[in-house]
C-alpha cells in the first residue's frame, strides 16, 4: 500500500522487486514446461516443438494407471477432507477451547513427511496384524485379509495430511459468516440442514472450493506418503520420482513434470482470477454500505 | 387465534446455566396474548438468555416454557410459533429484499403466487414497496431493520421476539422506528416481545415490562406501574432518574413508615410491605418530584425537606438538572422543565432545601 509521501522509484523498486522473486520461483517450472515440448529434449542445441511427450506419457499404460489412482485419491480425499474440514470449522467457531482445538487441527504439519508416513505404516502394520490375529481367533477368513496396505491406509495419510490445510482455508472463509444469520433461518422454520444449505453455504462456498482445489493439489503433489502407505499401485508423483532416482531425467519426465505444473496453475490460476473477481465484488458491497442509495 | 391460550408466554422455573456460570436463575412469569411486553435490564443481566430460551436458540438448564399453553421446552426454533428480529439485522446479504422476506414462506413450501403477494403486501406495510429486488447492503439501517420485521412478520406466527432490534440504529432513527414498532404490533395484534436496555425505548413501546438483572426477574408489570409505583428498589433505582435514601425503620405509625438518614428523616406510605422497626429499608423519589427551596423557606405542610448544598446546574434543552448534595455527601438530582432563563438563582455552595410531597415517596423493603 502506498501513502501520499512514499517515493515513486522506493514504489517501482518494491515491484521489480517482488517480481523478480516470482519469476526466480517459476523460472525452472516454466523451462521444465518450455523443454517438455522440445522435439530433441533437454540440452539440445536444436528447439523444435512437439506434443509428442505429451503423447508418449498419456500412452504408457502404467503411467496413465497412476494418474487414474491419483485422481481416485484426490477424489477420495476432496470427498472425505472437505466434510471434515467444514464439520471441524463449524466446531471450532462454537468450541470454547479454540487454542487446544486448532493445535489439534494443525498437529499433522508439524510433522515431517517421513516420519508421519512411516508412523503410519508401522500403525497400520500392527492393525493389519491384529486383524490378521482377530480373523483367525474367530475364525473369519475376510477379517485376516481385509485392512492390508492399499487404497485406504493411502487415502487415511492423505486426509491426515490434507485436513490442516482444508480446515484453515473453510475456517478464513467462515470467518466473515455470522451465526445469527443461522438463527434467522430456524426463525423462519428452516431446519439446521435447510439453514446450512440454503444460507450458510452460498457465503462459504467460496472456500469450500478453494479447499478441494487445495486438496487435489496437495494430492497431485504428496510423494512420501503415499509411497509407503500405498499398495500395489503408484501414484503420479512416485512414478515421476522413482523415475527420476532410477534413470535421471528423460523426455518424458519433464513432460510428466509438465502435466503436473500445469494442472496445479491451472487450479491455482483459475482460484486466483475468483478470487480477484470476488473482491473486487465485495469492495463494491463495501462502498454501497458505505454510500447507502437511500435514507431513512 | 380465538382458539389459542389467552396467555402467550409461561415459563416455569426457567434456568440456564453454562459451566459455572448462571446466566438466568429460576424465572417465572406470564406474557398475555396480544401484549407488547419487554424485558428491560442492564447488558449481561440475562434478559438475551431469557429471549433465546423462549425462542429455542438454545435449551434451558432447567424448566419449562409453554407457548400458548403448549408445552416446548423440547423443540426447535423451527417447531415453535415464534419468529425473531435480530439486533444485527441477521438479512441473508445473498437474497436479494424478496427473498429475504420470503425465505420462511418457500420454506412452508407455499404456492409461488402466494409467497410473492404476502410479501409484496408485507413490503407495502413496512414501507418497503418498490424495493424488492434490491440486495440488502443497498438499503440503509433503518430500511434493513424493516426488512427483518418484515420476513418475521410474514410468517404470521403468535410471537415476535426482537433482541435489542433498535441498537444498531442512530438515534433519530432510532425513535422513529420505536414509535413504527408500536404502532405494527398493534396493528398486527400479536403478542412482540422486545429486549432492550435502553428505557426509553422501553417505556415508548411497552405494554407490559420485566425487569432482568443478574439472572433474577427483579420486578414485572405495566410499564406504567413499574416507573410510577415500582416494589423493588432496583426498579426505583433503573427506571427513570430516581433518588434513593437508606436508612433504618425507626418508626412505624399505621401505613407510614420513617426511616433515618442519619441527618435527618423520610416518610413514606408502605405499601401494604411488611416491615418492622430495625429493619432496613429505602425511600425512592423521582427527581421531578423533588422541588429545590430557599435555606429559610418555611415550606408546606404536605412536604418533607432535608438540607443539602446546590453544587451544580445542567441545562439540558427541554430540562434543567440542579445536582445537590446531601450532608452525608451523596448528591441528588432535581428536575425541571426548562424555563428559558438560564440558572436558577442558586449559586455553587449554597445552603438550600430539597423537599418532595409525602406522596411522592415510593417505600422499598428490597
Amino acid at each position: 500500500m502506498r501513502d501520499d509521501y512514499s517515493s515513486e522509484l522506493g514504489h517501482k523498486l518494491k515491484w521489480a522487486y517482488l517480481l523478480s522473486i516470482v519469476f526466480a520461483l517459476l523460472a525452472p517450472v516454466f523451462y521444465v514446461i518450455y523443454i517438455s515440448f522440445n522435439e530433441y529434449g533437454f540440452g539440445a542445441r536444436i528447439y523444435e516443438f512437439t506434443t509428442d511427450w505429451y503423447r508418449v506419457v498419456l500412452g504408457d499404460t502404467m503411467l496413465v494407471a497412476s494418474l487414474e489412482w491419483t485422481i481416485y485419491l484426490a477424489v477420495g480425499a476432496v470427498a472425505t477432507t472437505i466434510p471434515m474440514g467444514l464439520m471441524s470449522a463449524k466446531l471450532y467457531k462454537r468450541t470454547r477451547h479454540k487454542v487446544g482445538f486448532v493445535t489439534l487441527m494443525l498437529s499433522p504439519l508439524f510433522v515431517p513427511a517421513d516420519i508421519l508416513a512411516s508412523s503410519l505404516l508401522v500403525f497400520f502394520k500392527h492393525l493389519s496384524g491384529a486383524f490378521e490375529w482377530l480373523g483367525g481367533a474367530l475364525g473369519q477368513g475376510w477379517l485376516q485379509t481385509w485392512f492390508e496396505l492399499g487404497f485406504l491406509t493411502a487415502l487415511i495419510g492423505q486426509i491426515i495430511y490434507t485436513l490442516p490445510y482444508a480446515f484453515v482455508v473453510i475456517l478464513i472463509t467462515m470467518s466473515r459468516y455470522h451465526p445469527q444469520q443461522t438463527e434467522a433461518a430456524r426463525g423462519c422454520g428452516a431446519n439446521a440442514w435447510q439453514a446450512f444449505w440454503q444460507v450458510e453455504f452460498p457465503q462459504i462456498k467460496a472456500g469450500v472450493f478453494s479447499a478441494c482445489a487445495f486438496v487435489v493439489i496437495l494430492s497431485f503433489n504428496e510423494a512420501t506418503r503415499t509411497a509407503l502407505l500405498k499398495g500395489g499401485f503408484d501414484t503420479f508423483s512416485n512414478v515421476l520420482v522413482s523415475q527420476m532416482l532410477n534413470v535421471g531425467m528423460s523426455e518424458e519426465s519433464y513432460a510428466m513434470g509438465g502435466i503436473m505444473s500445469i494442472v496445479s496453475m491451472t487450479v491455482i490460476g483459475s482460484l486466483i482470477i475468483y478470487t480477484l473477481i470476488r473482491s473486487e465484488r465485495l469492495e463494491r458491497v463495501a462502498r454501497a454500505k458505505a454510500e447507502p442509495l437511500m435514507s431513512g | 387465534m380465538a382458539q389459542l391460550s389467552d396467555v402467550a408466554v409461561e415459563v416455569t422455573d426457567l434456568a440456564k446455566s453454562y459451566g459455572f456460570v448462571v446466566a438466568l436463575k429460576s424465572v417465572n412469569f406470564r406474557i398475555e396474548s396480544g401484549r407488547y411486553f419487554v424485558l428491560l435490564g442492564p447488558s449481561g443481566g440475562g434478559k438475551t438468555t431469557l429471549l433465546r430460551l423462549i425462542g429455542g436458540f438454545i435449551r434451558p438448564t432447567r424448566g419449562r416454557v409453554l407457548l400458548h399453553g403448549r408445552d416446548v421446552s423440547d423443540l426447535p426454533p423451527n417447531k415453535r410459533p415464534t419468529s425473531m428480529v435480530f439486533q444485527s439485522f441477521a438479512l441473508f446479504p445473498h437474497m436479494t429484499v424478496a427473498k429475504n422476506v420470503g425465505y420462511g414462506l418457500r420454506i412452508r413450501k407455499l404456492p409461488v403466487s402466494e409467497v410473492l403477494e404476502r410479501v409484496g403486501d408485507m413490503l407495502e406495510m413496512v414501507g418497503l414497496t418498490g424495493l424488492g429486488d434490491r440486495m440488502p447492503h443497498e438499503l440503509s439501517g433503518g430500511q434493513q431493520q424493516r426488512v427483518q420485521l418484515a420476513r418475521s412478520l410474514v410468517l404470521e406466527t403468535d410471537i415476535l421476539l426482537l433482541d435489542e432490534p433498535l441498537a444498531a440504529l442512530d438515534a433519530k432513527l432510532h425513535k422513529s422506528m420505536c414509535i413504527e414498532l408500536k404502532r405494527l404490533q398493534e396493528k398486527v395484534g400479536i403478542t412482540f416481545i422486545h429486549v432492550t436496555h435502553n428505557q426509553e425505548e422501553a417505556m415508548t413501546v411497552a405494554d407490559d415490562m420485566a425487569i432482568i438483572a443478574s439472572g433474577e426477574l427483579v420486578e414485572a408489570g405495566k410499564a406504567i406501574d413499574l416507573y410510577e409505583n415500582p416494589v423493588r428498589r432496583f426498579t426505583a433505582d433503573f427506571i427513570g432518574e430516581n433518588n434513593i435514601f437508606d436508612g433504618p425503620v425507626t418508626k412505624i405509625d399505621g401505613a407510614e413508615v420513617t426511616i433515618d438518614l442519619g441527618y435527618g428523616t423520610a416518610t413514606a406510605n408502605s405499601r401494604g410491605q411488611s416491615v418492622q422497626v430495625g429493619d432496613e429499608a429505602s425511600i425512592s423519589v423521582r427527581s421531578e418530584r423533588l422541588r429545590m427551596f430557599d435555606a429559610d423557606d418555611r415550606g408546606k405542610e404536605s412536604f418533607q425537606y432535608l438540607s443539602a448544598t446546590h453544587m451544580e446546574t445542567v441545562y439540558l434543552g427541554l430540562t434543567t438538572s440542579e445536582l445537590v448534595m446531601l450532608p452525608d455527601g451523596k448528591e441528588v438530582m432535581v428536575r425541571r422543565l426548562s424555563d428559558g432563563v438560564e440558572g436558577t438563582g442558586f449559586t455553587r455552595g449554597e445552603e438550600v432545601r430539597v423537599g418532595w410531597q409525602k406522596a411522592d415517596g415510593r417505600f422499598h423493603t428490597s
